[in-house]
């Protein structure tokens, strides 16, 4: 068969196009996928280097405080709320730690709290300025006494299995807090009640909701998102 | 006749780029189509007219916000340390001379659109790039610098708040990525829009390097569409 230059022109045009069309809106080719992994090590070593106990978020002077706006997010297919049933609502902190606890709401704010208007980093590019009223996970890895061996902390939840672990040192900061307070009122159910973890130097995903456990850890657990395949340490 | 028009490390440099570039703009659509709008959580934001509107999925890359970040935060060392290379070697090597702004670049640069516009009759006399060309490729590195540093400010607005700050805070700092992006953009498309337009000979000289400067558009009298072919396929207008 023989074809004439304007077959040759519309058959290659349509070859090419469908090439790249079809390379569009695709995950890339498949050989990648180890190098996105290997360049995905590489960059928690430079966060890891980058972090700085000193640095903290601030919250621009005029940004108005999300309120209502501020979306609400659990997996659960209805809000997660806590069944006194199964007695009442506890967090319980153990681990590599000397005097495991369970608190109670009542015990938290007994603590001393902090209030700390900061903004949420969201992974899909949004942010919203919040206050939140708390204990700051550091006076509560003091309280139990939490060992020197324990370099990760898992966040568990009652929000169908979600969990996050981070590394110490973003946990250890000053604005990572345990809150129960949100905008000056106690956390309703939409954003996390009865405690949630926040804090502003990681990506929302990392801050679990619905807390039931805190647990200080040699290794790094994993957590939910990155087990969908969101980067684990999702540092801000 | 045939010249030695681009150092291998300009055009390895080059069609690195060109890679690199696309798969971040590309990763950083999709990145963006997460939330298409600028504006804080509860507020508005000024400037820009399409708050809320995805960009179309095909002109995006990585499939999903989670594969489109690994994309990004991997092709981002790519294109920081090709684009140090390419700066470096331009520098050392001698070539920023053809490629930063001379005295008069202001009337040059008009004197190249009048004659484009066909309100002027001969090429201006040039060396190895018009006035227009030598502005666009000075200030590409510059819009590139921007961009790798809106990137950094919004990729660490914790750690390197002061970087942020720089740049009026974590919305704006999205803001002017985005922005520098489409600067990006839309001068490739420009320079891609030329290159077939007036000098398609400069294509094999990004490939294997040489260049025949008889077929430059200076010696073509060429202004877009027009004296394409070199001179001796045309007959003797007495206008060249």
């Amino acid at each position: 068969m023989t074809i004439d230059r304007r077959q040759f022109i519309t058959i290659t045009g349509a070859a090419i196009s469908t090439a790249i069309l079809a390379s569009c809106d695709s995950r890339g080719p498949k050989g990648a996928q180890k190098l996105l992994k290997y360049a995905e090590r590489k960059n928690e070593v430079v966060e890891r280097a980058l972090f700085r106990h000193r640095a903290m978020d601030f919250t621009p002077a005029g940004a108005k405080f999300a309120g209502a706006a501020l979306p609400s997010y659990f997996i659960s297919k209805t809000v997660p709320v806590w069944n006194n049933a199964n007695g009442p609502w506890t967090l319980e902190i153990g681990g590599l730690v000397d005097k495991p606890v369970k608190l109670s709401l009542q015990n938290l704010m007994d603590l001393p709290r902090t209030h700390q208007r900061v903004n949420h980093y969201c992974v899909e590019g949004w942010t919203a300025v919040e206050q939140w009223t708390g204990v700051r996970l550091r006076d509560l890895a003091k309280l139990v006494g939490a060992r020197h061996e324990a370099q990760y902390v898992d966040f568990e939840s009652f929000d169908d299995g979600y969990h996050e672990s981070w590394d110490i040192d973003s946990a250890m900061h000053v604005q990572s807090v345990v809150a129960y307070g949100l905008d000056g009122h106690l956390l309703g159910p939409a954003h996390g009640a009865p405690a949630r973890f926040y804090s502003p130097v990681k990506l929302g995903y990392k801050n679990t909701k619905y807390l039931t456990r805190i647990m200080f850890l040699p290794n790094n657990t994993g957590g939910y998102w990155s087990d969908q395949g969101y980067e684990w340490y999702g540092g801000v | 006749m045939d010249k030695l028009r681009h150092h291998w490390i300009v055009r390895l440099t080059h069609w690195i780029n060109v890679v690199a570039l696309t798969i971040m703009v590309g990763s950083g659509l999709r990145i963006f189509n997460a939330y298409p709008r600028f504006a804080r959580r509860g507020e508005t934001f000024c400037c820009y007219p399409w708050e809320g509107h995805a960009i179309p999925p095909n002109l995006t890359f990585g499939a999903w916000l989670g594969g489109a970040r690994h994309w990004h935060f991997a092709m981002m060392w790519v294109l920081v340390v090709n684009g140090l290379v390419y700066v470096g070697f331009v520098f050392l090597h001698g070539e920023w001379r053809d490629l930063v702004p001379r005295r008069g670049f202001f009337r040059d640069s008009l004197e190249m659109l009048k004659f484009y516009l066909f309100a002027r009759r001969d090429h201006p006399i040039q060396g190895k790039h018009n006035a227009l060309q030598r502005g666009t490729y000075f200030v590409l590195p510059w819009v590139g610098l921007l961009a790798v540093l809106t990137g950094i400010a919004i990729w660490k607005p914790v750690q390197l708040a002061p970087l942020t700050d720089l740049f009026g805070g974590y919305v704006w700092a999205r803001y002017w990525h985005f922005i520098s992006m489409m600067l990006l953009v839309v001068l490739s498309f420009v320079h891609i829009f030329m290159v077939f337009a007036v000098d398609p000979y400069s294509l094999r000289s990004i490939i294997t390097g040489k260049y025949n400067p008889e077929n430059s558009p200076e010696e073509r009298n060429a202004r877009p569409f027009y004296h394409l072919l070199p001179n001796r396929f045309r007959k003797s207008e007495g206008d060249a």
